[in-house]
């Protein structure tokens, strides 16, 4: 028993040891009002990238200059759950003035986290934020939620004699079953049905796209689920084949392929929540007094080509306003 | 830095419990047992749920245990009575629990708002982090002497048996799938005993919360039986202990170095290489005198 005691205090020496010696970088960062910010990213995804890309220009935007104001200190899960909590241990130990969390998991782990101390925490890319129970406390942020029913009216112009979408989602993403809900519920207004197929992982994707092209849907519509738009080649592959149109849920899948898009402007939702952390950096607001946001106008995006290629024809109103992606 | 500290101790002796399971299936009775993937987060969505609908958090830790158990058993059935190979019976019953998972609590539930194991216990003003330490360290102490002394009963020895030679205990007249059965239905009763209780720790459920626990537990086992196998007098437990302590430290000096985040788990990767390396080096060292 003694024994087993040393052993285990001496590891635990040894380990002290270590942490100390890589504690030592954070020593100097102590002089000036530089705000040290904290970024938890939960997978490496364009949408994500452009989230985090658009919140450090949000800071910019606000008037704050990186590397003199404001200083950067980025992580990301690799979409690994377990990583999360680990991440805002890491970052509330370098005692950051803001955490910033991107997407929904990230962001309860920061907040779970730091509830004990003082740091606000701010997120983004989230769909549901009350769900993720981070509507009260010293929290604030931004929320994804897909502008799905300007995507139906968006579809409806495209292809009036449309009836029924076809949408592959993976059951394990929450962004994704909840925006799946929203489809069912606001699909009879527009005369379409939803024909929804749940996947548990990337490999299953390409299979469910055969199995809905040939219950013989009129188009597909993809939602921001990790699994189905990182195979959006393949599945655009099998799609053009088979003489579908795919319709994205934001501007990079338009960018390969996909038809048409109305979607949000993830940079765009970043910038937004870059300028909520200044107003609470510089002690404008409290993070507890902001409700979060969501961005209501959603963007047009057209992709003239895949459009072209399908023989579908562009309303002119819309072409007046959307985004021209195809090269 | 102290805290960071505290808290990495504390990862790692929450998931401590989950290396229990893994010493269990794989050190004892030689089964690679992929339960644990859905095993762990199975654990995490019964508590999840069970905290929400106002059950007392401890008591979700026991209904959680009792669960994982039958997760075991199906596995156990599945290999011993319907001889399906080890490998594939765990990859059996992991696909299945995905889908249950996702019946039991959707693809992501918060706890944040909820009380927990560890803001319930009357400590008066002590802090969460100490609540933590303390909480996941008694837990971890208890649970390794009560299979400390099971590993001395009879049924513990058979156990031991089992593993290291099924024939002999075949000859004792003893029905070594019985015991596989029993070594993996204790063996995920503290994977979704961990589940449930990092799920109280993090306060959120997610349905691939799992993915990679198997290999996690592997890892810690491995590295703590490495490291500590010269000193004879160290438990198999103990051994698991110490593996998932360092297993979580490595990963928090890899965030802590500051290097860039998508080079983390490369980072990792050469921590535990350099653990195992150092850990034979002394060991052969030790052989030769």
């Amino acid at each position: 028993m003694k024994k087993t005691l040393a052993v285990i205090i001496s590891v635990i020496m040894i380990m002290t040891l270590v942490f100390s010696a890589c504690s030592k970088e954070d020593g100097e960062s102590g002089e000036g009002a530089t705000y040290k910010i904290g970024i938890s990213q939960y997978a490496e995804h364009e949408s994500l990238d452009n989230c985090r890309i658009g919140f450090i220009d949000g800071l910019k935007e606000a008037g704050l200059v990186e590397g003199e104001d404001f200083e950067i200190i980025y992580q990301n899960a690799g979409a690994d759950d377990n990583m999360t909590l680990q991440i805002a241990q890491s970052l509330v130990s370098q005692n950051v003035d803001l955490l910033c969390g991107i997407a929904t998991n990230s962001a309860i782990a920061l907040y779970a986290e730091a509830e004990e101390t003082d740091i606000p925490v701010v997120f983004t890319a989230i769909s549901d934020p009350v769900q993720a129970k981070l509507d009260s406390g010293n929290v604030t942020g931004t929320s994804d939620k897909l502008p799905v029913e300007a995507q139906l009216k968006l579809i409806r112009a495209l292809q009036p004699e449309a009836k029924t979408i076809g949408i592959i989602y993976t059951t394990s993403e929450p962004n994704s079953v909840s925006t799946i809900a929203d489809y069912e519920s606001l699909a009879d207004q527009y005369g379409f049905t939803i024909e929804a197929l749940g996947v548990t992982s990337q490999a299953e994707v390409t299979q469910a796209v055969d199995t809905l092209i040939n219950k013989g849907i009129d188009c597909f519509s993809n939602l921001t689920d990790n699994n189905v738009v990182n195979v959006l080649p393949a599945i655009l592959e099998m799609t053009n084949e088979a003489g579908i149109p795919v319709y994205g849920s934001e501007i990079e899948q338009v960018v390969k392929g996909c038809v048409a898009s109305a979607g949000i402007d993830y940079y765009q939702l970043g910038i937004k929540t870059g300028m909520m952390a200044a107003q609470i950096l510089t002690g404008e607001k409290e993070a507890s007094e902001m409700p979060y946001e969501t961005i209501e106008e959603s963007e047009t995006y057209i992709n003239s080509d895949a459009a072209e290629a399908l023989e579908i024809a562009i309303p002119a109103e819309i072409l007046e306003t959307a985004t021209e992606c195809s090269d | 830095m102290l805290d960071l500290f505290i808290k990495t101790v504390t990862q790692g002796l929450i998931y401590a419990l989950l290396s229990y399971g893994i010493y269990i299936t794989y050190k004892i009775l030689d089964f690679p047992d992929l339960t644990v993937d859905g095993s762990f987060p199975l654990g995490a969505a019964v508590t999840a749920v069970l905290i929400t609908n106002g059950v007392n958090p401890y008591l979700t830790l026991v209904i959680a245990m009792a669960i994982g158990a039958v997760a075991g058993l199906c596995t156990g059935i599945i290999h011993v009575k319907l001889h399906v190979r080890d490998l594939l019976a765990g990859i059996i019953t992991m696909t299945a629990l995905f889908s249950i998972n996702l019946q039991i609590a959707g693809a992501n539930m918060s706890l944040l708002g909820s009380d927990t194991i560890f803001s319930l216990l009357p400590l008066g003003d002590m802090g969460l982090i100490y609540r933590k330490l303390l909480v996941s360290f008694v837990l971890v102490l208890i649970f390794k002497f009560v299979l400390d002394l099971y590993f001395k009963t009879k049924n513990g020895l058979l156990l031991r048996g089992t593993g290291d030679n099924e024939n002999v205990i075949t000859t004792l007249a003893i029905d070594s799938g019985n015991m596989k059965i029993l070594g993996l239905v204790i063996a995920n009763a503290f994977v979704a005993l961990c589940g449930a209780i990092v799920c109280q720790e993090q306060r959120a459920f997610s349905a691939t919360m799992g993915t990679g626990q198997m290999v996690f537990g592997l890892a810690a086992v491995i590295i703590g039986t490495t490291l500590f196998k010269r000193f004879s007098f160290v438990k198999g437990t103990t051994c698991a202990v110490m593996g998932s302590i360092i297993y979580k430290t490595c990963i928090q000096a890899a965030l802590s170095a500051g290097l860039p985040a998508n080079l983390l788990k490369l980072i990792t990767a050469v921590l535990f290489l350099l653990i195992l390396i150092v850990g034979s080096i002394g060991h052969k060292g030790e052989a030769r005198s």
